[in-house]
């Protein structure tokens, strides 16, 4: 019933399966639906779709009405931090950040998180090459 | 005007009470802490990279280190994921052996969490006791599956075979409950005990939800959200969520004792249901060549740090495409920024301690 209620505040979104796609208005969707009674982000999730986009799903839960709602929004490299409005973010827009290259604007606390800060390159994206050279199990020519 | 100096201080990564390799930046004034940075990511495995390039059952044992504590229930998150993809049901005996397992792969979490909360508290004989019953549970595991902490049990449709030597089960939840007694005498109302962790790291709701905190940590603030309650497999099990007000460290230890006692509540109860001539009827799915159907599949389930859960996107690939694990762990370590802050330096061990935070899982 909620969703229903939540999707009636969006101007421009679409119902595919269970979640809500919107094509812009991320920090305003996410604020909304905190006022709506969806008072956890459960996570985010981040698909790379092969086509140069990212496609971010954030999944926001209601206790009081035991209800899931995913939002997604497809990116191409930069997107809008709901860090302000739930600190669990900074966890997830941090790790997204460091696997996909995504740029949160006004996150100040981007960081590399589980690679070094001189990797090259963003691992779980589709194009990335796992050759680096400092991979302890890549021959190169000196060793062989 | 003199400046107010701070002093930066590193909290691990080798600490020994950082359950892993934690590591915590620590700017402090004084002995208080005025800002806190978790940085992660010693024991990072590629476990998202890892799983785009196995095909499901190649993945499944993988999925069981994630948490090498409770591995059960991140390879039933695995399963159940590709079971309601398929559209597979599972028999009420397997559903009962599964819970039954995932039950004591919980005390065995919680009974370990006990021995290391007390032993970074100072009191180092509770460790043992408490390892000593968790042997029981891991000789247990070791005798059906062959393995203390990797189990690789659960399968696509089912289990790997039927479960056995019911008696020993029988007698671990006959000893425990005196166990946890003992534990109570000796921890619960200890004055030590109680100074280090009454009102100490109080949790408000408020920031509980704004930090995504679940599980115990989330109950012991007094909010009851427990997935068991809505999950397929506990249908037919009747026990109730652990919910306390303390908000405190304290509330957050005395919630997890209360867990081991619904824990084995639940347990007695599925021993009741397996009756012990009844033929094991399973609806394995053939792993060889196995396919999702296109589409995007999100599962949950109540580990014991809180809401784990899988996000799988498959093109009809017999790999996923994406997989995404949500841990509990991770939300956890998040909160230490806020829940650190204006305490002082040796109860951030006491209140980092008390909110079960497991690092592989958090790494993955």
């Amino acid at each position: 019933m909620e969703i229903k209620e939540f999707i009636n505040t969006l101007d421009d979104c679409k119902l595919e399966g269970d979640k809500i796609v919107i094509s812009g208005g991320l920090h305003r969707a996410i604020e909304s639906a905190k006022s709506m009674s969806f008072d956890m982000l459960k996570s985010i999730t981040a698909v790379d779709l092969s086509n140069g986009e990212v496609e971010l799903i954030y999944l926001l839960y209601s206790v009081e009405n035991d209800e899931n709602l995913f939002i997604s929004i497809k990116t191409n490299s930069e997107a809008e931090t709901v860090t302000d409005i739930f600190p669990s973010a900074v966890a997830d827009e941090n790790e997204i950040y460091d696997m996909f290259g995504i740029h949160f604007l006004n996150n100040d606390k981007l960081k590399r998180l589980y690679m070094p800060e001189s990797w090259d390159g963003y691992p779980l994206r589709k194009d990335y090459v796992s050759d680096d050279t400092r991979l302890a199990w890549n021959d190169n020519e000196e060793n062989s | 005007m003199t400046m107010k100096k701070t002093l930066k201080l590193n909290l691990g990564p080798q600490h020994p009470s950082t359950h892993g390799v934690l590591r915590l930046i620590l700017e402090l004034d004084g002995e208080k802490i005025v800002s806190c940075e978790p940085d992660v990511g010693y024991l990072h495995r590629g476990m998202e990279k890892m799983a785009e390039n196995m095909t499901y059952i190649q993945y499944l044992p993988t999925a069981d280190r994630i948490d090498y504590l409770a591995g059960c229930f991140y390879s039933e998150l695995l399963c159940r994921t590709v079971e309601k993809a398929k559209g597979v049901e599972l028999s009420q005996r397997v559903k009962t052996i599964r819970v039954i397992l995932l039950e004591l792969n919980r005390i065995a979490s919680h009974l370990l969490w006990i021995g290391a909360f007390l032993m970074d508290l100072g009191a180092v004989s509770p460790f043992f006791y408490a390892m000593r019953e968790r042997e029981m549970i891991l000789r247990y595991f070791e005798k059906l599956t062959g393995q203390r902490m990797m189990y690789n049990y659960f399968v696509f449709g089912g289990v790997r075979k039927d479960i056995d030597y019911i008696e020993d089960i029988e007698n671990i939840i006959k000893i425990l409950p005196e166990k946890i007694k003992d534990y109570e005498k000796i921890i619960t109302d200890n004055p030590i005990f109680l100074k280090r962790t009454k009102g100490k790291g109080i949790l408000e709701q408020d920031v509980a939800f704004n930090y995504a905190v679940t599980g115990v940590n989330l109950r012991a603030s007094g909010i009851e959200y427990d997935i068991r309650t809505t999950d397929y497999l506990y249908e037919g099990f009747k026990f109730k969520p652990v919910v306390l007000e303390g908000k405190d460290s304290w509330a957050r230890y005395k919630a997890r004792i209360l867990e081991l006692k619904e824990s084995i509540k639940i347990i007695e109860q599925g021993l009741n249901i397996l009756t012990y001539g009844e033929k094991l009827e399973q609806n394995l799915i053939n792993p060889i060549n196995l396919k999702l159907p296109e589409g995007e599949y999100y599962n949950e389930i109540e580990a014991p740090r809180g809401l784990a859960s899988v996000y799988i996107k498959s093109t009809g690939d017999d790999k996923p495409y994406r997989l995404k694990w949500r841990t509990g762990s991770y939300y956890s370590v998040n909160l230490l920024r806020k829940l650190l802050v204006g305490e002082y330096l040796n109860d951030a061990i006491a209140i980092s301690g008390s909110l079960d935070i497991i690092l592989p899982e958090v790494d993955k």
